[in-house]
């Protein structure tokens, strides 16, 4: 039911349709390329600086690394990033905000506070300056995996919030209240009643906070702060900014990956958001 | 102009939905007099609202008036254009409606809700909008009227904020009134208290009130005539205890046999089925699969609306042959 | 243990027993004593809520349901009747106050007894809510529905589920076919026949109706009504009908309570309650009602002003500052709840000896 809406709704499924194409493009990926992750092959083929061509269909960067494969790779590792981030924060957002607004007394309250402290917090500043600490202390960069961790770690009171204002609403919905009167417990009421009929606005939620972690990371990447040997969109957006006047292609693909990435989930959000919420019955 | 205030003819307002065209109006007619008040009842699905909302042109989408004629005082209605039905409401028309917490804004208080009105149809200024205003609430029933005035909606209870609504369609002197289950929402008492004070205006002012409800009691209670709709059809027109008396109508008689009363315990008699599918409605009859009566040409050929007597009429083929059962029996 | 009026084997620990009750009719199956439910009003501080007033949103009701009838409650919104049906079911916990079910205390058990003792009770009393539209979960199926009380209590064999559910809906009407359906795909009428159909899943001995019509259209209400009185039959069914609709209380009580404020005012046989109210707010409530009847004179007893708050209630009789023959006691003097003059017709009221 849900389902038709969906398909009626045209930038929904444009949406659809450009997320699809990159999760095709993250999987494909190794058999798209011509060049190895982080290979300054081209360098020695004498096309440093190349700009774009047949053999090289997004150019070259200056030190020789081929633009297309760079952009290709970093597809997997930012949706790796978006989709891993989003996957365990909806987790845990979903458990906390489910128990938050079911439960009365010192245990909601407790993880109403807590939620509102992580709220509150700037998770890019917080990331760039555990980068910081970290790169000082370890040489290195931030992994996928770590942001992957911190964003985790950081970003899901929202959800929280969202989950625990619907399970207050539900929790006195009388389909619960008779579920209760049958003799149904908590844990049955709230997983088997409660979290299903959440479900929506969190699926909704959840593809736009996919969209908001892959820019997160882009961003984190862009300033320097990422792991150089990890190819993300915003190390090559890294790359090619210095160059933007004379390589410029270097910094356009990337660019024109994340914004029709982010597009693309945006727009997918949307189109369920309208299918999943309908306005009234007939 | 002779006593027809409002002649709807054969009036059809469909609703453009994605799962189909509901057709909530399939040809109704309705006759008010000035000075009358008249009942429009039927149950959910009926098209009473809709009714209502056609004769003011403020069907919502995804509705639309397709078919028919609706005369206000002499005058095509449904020809005219948005902004000469909007001279057209409020000061000639208006409606009350069901729920008065969604008809009034919350945003603003009485008095600007009432003034702007006044401010915008009678050109009145502020103050003497604003003294007008206080003498509708007045009007109608509520104490401490001053302090009303400057209240919020959401601090009023519901029967206080119905009279309200019901000033407020009175502000400009409509000469006719729609009552759209003005009380349905409101306890029993508060909805006595509302109901005397739409029959004391009634009678103080003569107002044409056309009072759209679900329920027999008010239509017993406040009625002259009433018009009997289901499924967006007439089943029957009568005079108020001639309906009760001898319907000739079989849903008529149904309604009043199903209807519990405070008066007496009786056994109710149950009307199968269900309330018919409007995008997809019975052939012939829209009544026939919950009528005891149906025969074959009850679902082949649809009933006119046939005059049974002087301002009664019944759309039903067998209205001469079957004995029906009204209250008093 | 066997319980000396009910005659239920309440310390089993066996599942699938088939609740027998030896409760014969004339048997209090339902008692509530002194029930008292305040709500707190809270206000938000810093760092915690205060406290700054309580709802007496029941205050000290009392009254008996004998096997086998319906007792009607009646009353306005405010008045507590449907917080006074939740807290019977323990769907809310009374502030104090006695509620004995077959004998046994109801709140005791739910508060310190064994988890069997507390499901024997779950399923013995059950709810059929007002509002079709939000008492069936959107996300499961009629069958589900239904067969959640199986899953649950386990009292039935998983083999038979199916027959089962199949036989409740019948039981309500519906078909067989309707079991694989979604809530969203039925009409009101017919969703109120699937809780319906839910509360029997349990064997219940006792239902709460909440207003189970005031949702429906007016040709439907007579279907569930009728449906009703018919299962209450079949199946040794005691029921608390709750509504604000006079009318269709009449039709299926053999008792009525009529509640104002959090308190019972009137209490008494539906014909005698409805011929010969007592309480001047019977009386009001009554005459306020339309009748479907144009030769009936309306004679409207019009209450002035609105239900007060119940977050502070008017002294002595709560009904004082609307009713039309209160006196200087009134103001006072709370009145008891007496049974006057005729037999089972009780009143809270200083001067009901003026309408005998």
């Amino acid at each position: 039911m849900a389902w038709r809406r969906f398909r009626r709704n045209k930038s929904g499924l444009i949406g659809g349709a450009i997320v699809i194409f990159f999760i095709l493009v993250a999987l494909a990926g190794p058999y798209l390329v011509a060049y190895p992750p982080r290979s300054y092959e081209s360098l020695y083929e004498g096309d440093a600086g190349d700009p774009p061509s047949f053999k090289h269909p997004f150019g070259v960067e200056i030190s020789g690394i081929d633009v297309f494969s760079e952009t290709v790779d970093s597809t997997r590792n930012d949706l790796y990033v978006g989709l891993a981030a989003t996957l365990i924060t909806t987790l845990i957002g979903v458990a906390i905000g489910a128990l938050a607004g079911y439960f009365k007394g010192a245990v909601s309250d407790i993880l109403l506070g807590v939620t509102q402290m992580f709220f509150v917090i700037p998770v890019l500043l917080l990331i760039l300056l555990f980068a910081r600490v970290f790169s000082i202390l370890v040489f290195k960069g931030l992994g996928l995996t770590l942001i992957v961790l911190i964003l985790s770690f950081f970003g899901w009171s929202g959800i929280a919030f969202i989950v625990r204002g619907e399970t207050l609403r539900l929790k006195e919905m009388e389909f619960v209240q008779a579920a209760r009167s049958l003799g149904a417990r908590p844990f049955r009421l709230l997983f088997r009643h409660i979290v299903p009929n959440i479900l929506s606005p969190v699926i909704v939620i959840a593809t736009l906070d996919i969209a908001g972690f892959i820019l997160t990371e882009v961003v984190v990447s862009f300033l320097g702060f990422g792991d150089p040997n990890t190819s993300t969109w915003g190390l090559l957006l890294n790359e090619g900014f210095p160059y933007v006047r004379t390589t410029w292609w270097v910094a356009l693909f990337p660019g024109l990956a994340v914004v029709f990435c982010v597009l693309g989930f945006n727009l997918m959000g949307d189109g369920l958001s309208d299918a999943l919420n309908p306005r009234l019955r007939e | 102009m002779d006593g027809k205030l409002l002649q709807i003819s054969n009036l059809r307002t469909y609703f453009f939905t994605e799962a189909g065209v509901v057709k909530a109006l399939d040809g109704m007619s309705m006759e008010v007099n000035k000075g009358e008040t008249v009942g429009l009842v039927g149950e959910s699905g009926s098209g009473k609202s809709v009714t209502a909302q056609s004769v003011l042109r403020i069907v919502p989408r995804p509705g639309r008036i397709v078919g028919g004629s609706v005369k206000f005082e002499g005058q095509e209605l449904l020809t005219k254009k948005e902004d000469e039905m909007r001279k057209l409401r409020g000061p000639k028309m208006a409606i009350v409606f069901q729920d008065p917490t969604t008809s009034l804004n919350p945003l603003y208080t009485v008095e600007k809700q009432l003034t702007d009105i006044l401010m915008l149809h009678r050109g009145l200024s502020r103050e003497d909008a604003s003294k007008q205003a206080l003498h509708l609430l007045d009007r109608v029933g509520i104490q401490d009227s001053e302090r009303r005035l400057k209240a919020y909606p959401h601090e009023l209870s519901g029967g206080m904020k119905q009279r309200i609504a019901v000033a407020r369609a009175l502000s400009c002197d409509p000469v006719l009134l729609f009552a759209d289950e003005p009380t349905t929402n409101l306890d029993v008492t508060i909805q006595a208290q509302v109901l005397e004070l739409l029959k004391q205006l009634q009678n103080d002012l003569n107002m044409t009130m056309v009072m759209i409800t679900h329920d027999m009691g008010i239509i017993a209670d406040m009625t002259e005539r009433v018009t009997v709709l289901y499924a967006g059809k007439v089943m029957e027109v009568a005079a108020t205890p001639t309906l009760f008396k001898s319907p000739k109508h079989p849903y008529t008689e149904a309604l009043l046999k199903a209807v519990p009363t405070v008066k007496q315990t009786r056994a109710l008699e149950v009307i199968p089925g269900n309330i018919p599918n409007l995008i997809e409605p019975p052939t012939g009859c829209v009544f026939h699969p919950r009528c005891k009566y149906a025969k074959d040409v009850c679902v082949k050929k649809e009933p006119e609306l046939e005059k049974v007597a002087e301002g009664h009429y019944a759309a039903c083929h067998f209205w001469r042959e079957l004995e029906l059962e009204g209250k008093g029996h | 243990m066997q319980h000396a009026i009910s005659g239920v084997n309440w310390n089993s620990k066996e599942k699938g027993i088939e609740m027998k009750s030896t409760m014969r009719s004339g048997d209090r199956i339902l008692e509530v004593n002194s029930v008292v439910k305040y709500f707190d009003v809270l206000e938000r501080g810093i760092f915690r809520k205060k406290r700054v007033g309580e709802v007496h949103a029941v205050d000290n009701v009392t009254f008996h349901i004998f096997a086998g009838e319906t007792l009607g409650l009646v009353g306005e919104s405010g008045c507590g009747k449907t917080t006074a049906g939740k807290v019977i079911l323990l769907l809310e916990e009374p502030t104090s106050g006695t509620i004995r079910f077959e004998g046994r205390d109801v709140v005791d058990t739910f508060q310190h007894g064994h988890q069997d003792e507390i499901k024997q009770l779950r399923r013995s009393m059950q709810m059929v809510f007002q509002n079709p539209y939000n008492s069936l979960d959107p996300r499961m199926t009629v069958y589900d529905i239904i067969s959640e009380a199986f899953v649950i209590h386990r009292h039935i064999p998983k083999s038979q589920w199916t027959e089962r559910v199949y036989e409740l809906l019948r039981m309500v009407n519906l078909e067989e076919y309707h079991a694989e359906r979604y809530p969203h795909e039925f009409s009101g009428g017919q969703r109120q026949r699937i809780a319906v159909a839910r509360a029997l899943a349990v064997d219940p001995k006792f239902v709460i109706l909440d207003e189970p019509v005031s949702s429906l259209d007016v040709s439907i209400r007579a279907q569930i009504l009728n449906l009703l009185i018919d299962l209450q039959k079949k199946q040794h069914l005691s029921y608390l009908y709750i509504s604000h609709d006079l009318s269709s209380v009449r039709q299926i009580s053999q008792r009525v309570a009529v509640m104002y404020l959090g308190e019972v005012v009137e209490l008494a046989n539906a014909d005698e309650l409805f011929d010969r109210p007592l309480h001047p707010y019977t009386q009001a409530l009554i005459s306020a009602v339309p009748v479907p009847d144009p030769d009936h004179k309306t004679t409207r007893i019009i209450l002035p002003g609105e239900v007060p708050s119940p977050i502070n209630p008017p002294n002595g009789c709560r009904f004082h500052p609307r009713c039309p023959h209160a006196t200087d006691i009134c103001k006072d003097v709370p009145p008891t709840f007496e049974d006057k003059l005729t037999q089972g017709h009780f009143v809270a009221c200083h001067h009901a000896d003026k309408f005998v």
